[in-house]
């Protein structure tokens, strides 16, 4: 019955959530300065630019910080506690908000090497989750 | 660095709350009601010397120009706001200014809400019903919405990069159940160990549930005005020093993604309020550090430079934050044990500790007659401070701080 909540997709962040629907991770780059940057903008938060194009990560990175939550009241995640949520530094430099799954939580550790998948909530959605990288963060 | 213009020449004149409860069984009008009039006659003051009245709030309570009507006061300027923690602070900055603009000339600020059997913090109740708006709609799809997940990754990068133990940050807990055990009104009056926190049950890594504050039914005032005026009122006047309202990092939505994260706002404000009171951490005798979590206490005593950055676990679990310490923290318990009033709550403690009549156990409390024993259920009065400091914290990125002397 319970589904995960969906993000908001209209506005800048459109691209970011229909991005893994070819399994390709896309960030926000600002062709004035050339940095990529999350959260999507509608402008560069370093420059101030609204020259804004989209290009495509490795899918990964390191675990830059976490939580393991036992207690939610939402009900997609309360029926699923412990979950893991994660600010991942991709290896293209920003850091971005996702679960880390596929793991026992007690596992998961700052620093951690993570890639990147998707779920696909159905219109045009793909949640971008992480899990333990095999080979290193890349 | 130059003092601020405004430093000495506004005052707290009255401070007023409500019972701290969990069954309050009222509305948060009634109780502004009460707060507001119960700071108008400890002031000194009659209704219709308050003509500015502002509150702050999240669709959870009562705005101010329907309080006022019910206790016979008529407004020259009011004004409700959106927020938390970090208002508190920032409002009394923001009343000063409209005084100082001419657009009246004593503000009462409150504070209302039935924060445990209307609208709980933590997420539950009547916030959980709520439809999820702006950027949270990019947090949702990975189960973070409550504070305490929001805090939760900053604190945990914190233990990463500084050692900080949780056995350490427990130490806040324990120091605050101590002054509650002092405090008639506390709603926790139990002291407790560092062994009880830190086996409490998980709520969000690295909380426990005693490393996160009690949801709380009240209402709570202070009232501000010239220090001219507060010269002839009832009480002692505490006086402004220094106050910096909601000082923010350099993103305020997902700063995780910028930035080193242990770094907390009180980084961008310290400059601005110490700097305006032309003074340091040192001559500070009490500090109000937002108690939101244990952990948030420590933090901001860090960054405002009571101890050096990443040192802040063993400034905690010290001694020197207790009573009997050397710069006791929130004297009355506050939000861990006190009540949780976003802030209001260790404002109005340390202008009684400035008054001298902390309302303790002690037989003649309310006339400044204290024992000093600091014992269980006996005397939560500092010996003579001068000066106190609050630090007030709303979601990670926002901070905002005020000096008081007397
Ligand atoms: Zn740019």
């Amino acid at each position: 019955m319970t589904t995960r909540p969906a993000p908001d997709s209209r506005g800048p962040g459109r691209a970011y959530w229909r991005s893994g629907a070819d399994g390709v991770l896309r960030l926000p780059r600002c062709t004035a300065c050339g940095r990529l940057f999350w959260y999507p903008r509608t402008h560069c938060p370093h420059c101030g630019s609204d020259a804004i194009d989209w290009v495509a990560t490795g899918g990964r990175g390191r675990i830059y910080t976490f939580t393991v939550v036992r207690q939610s009241p939402e009900p997609f995640f309360a029926a699923r506690v412990p979950y893991v949520v994660a600010m991942v530094e991709l290896a293209e430099g920003p850091r971005v908000m996702a679960n880390v799954v596929d793991c026992d939580v007690e596992s998961v550790r700052i620093g951690m090497p993570v890639s990147v998948l998707f779920e696909d909530l159905g219109e045009d959605i793909y949640v971008p989750l992480f899990r333990p990288a095999v080979g290193g963060a890349g | 660095m130059a003092t601020s213009s405004l430093r000495d020449k506004y005052c707290i004149v009255g401070v007023g709350e409500t019972e701290y409860s969990r069954h309050s069984g009222r509305t948060t009008r009634a109780m502004a009601v009460e707060a507001v009039r119960k700071a108008i006659l400890d002031a000194g003051l009659r209704a219709a010397d308050i003509d500015g009245m502002m509150s702050y709030q999240n669709g959870d309570s009562t705005p101010a120009n329907w309080v006022a009507p019910d206790l016979g006061i008529r407004l020259n300027f009011y004004m409700d706001v959106l927020g938390g923690g970090s208002s508190t602070e920032a409002l009394i900055g923001l009343a000063m200014g409209a005084i100082e603009a001419g657009m009246c000339r004593a503000v009462a600020i409150f504070r209302s809400m039935n924060g445990y059997t209307e609208f709980r913090i933590g997420g539950t109740g009547a916030r959980a019903a709520q439809p999820v708006r702006g950027l949270d709609l990019a947090q949702v799809p990975f189960g973070m919405r409550s504070a305490g997940q929001n805090f939760a990754m900053t604190f945990m990068r914190h233990m990463y990069e500084y050692g900080t133990t949780s056995e350490q940050v427990a130490h806040v807990k324990v120091a605050h159940s101590k002054h509650a055990s002092q405090n008639p009104k506390a709603l926790l009056k139990d002291r407790v160990t560092v062994q009880d926190v830190v086996s409490s049950r998980w709520i969000v890594k690295p909380l426990h549930l005693l490393d996160c504050c009690l949801e709380t039914d009240n209402a709570t005032c202070v009232i501000v005005t010239s220090a001219e005026r507060a010269r002839n009122l009832r009480q002692r006047p505490i006086y402004v020093m220094g106050v910096a309202g909601r000082v923010s990092k350099p993103r305020t939505d997902f700063h995780w993604a910028h930035g080193p994260i242990s770094r907390v706002a009180g980084y961008y404000a310290k400059d601005i309020v110490f700097g305006q009171a032309g003074i340091t951490p040192e001559d500070v005798d009490i500090t109000g550090s937002y108690d939101a979590f244990t952990f948030t206490t420590m933090l901001q005593l860090e960054e405002y430079g009571f101890c050096k950055k990443g040192e802040g676990g063993d400034y905690v679990s010290s001694g020197i934050i207790e009573l009997g310490g050397k710069r006791p923290n929130n004297t009355a318990g506050g939000h861990l044990c006190e009540g949780y009033t976003h802030g209001m709550n260790m404002v109005i403690e340390n202008v009684r500790q400035l008054r001298g009549t902390a309302d303790d156990y002690c037989p003649k409390a309310a006339d400044g007659v204290h024992t000093y024993d600091y014992g269980p259920r006996m005397c939560r009065q500092v010996r003579d401070p001068e000066i106190t400091m609050n630090l007030g914290w709303a979601m990670p990125p926002t901070g905002s701080a005020l000096i008081l002397r007397r």
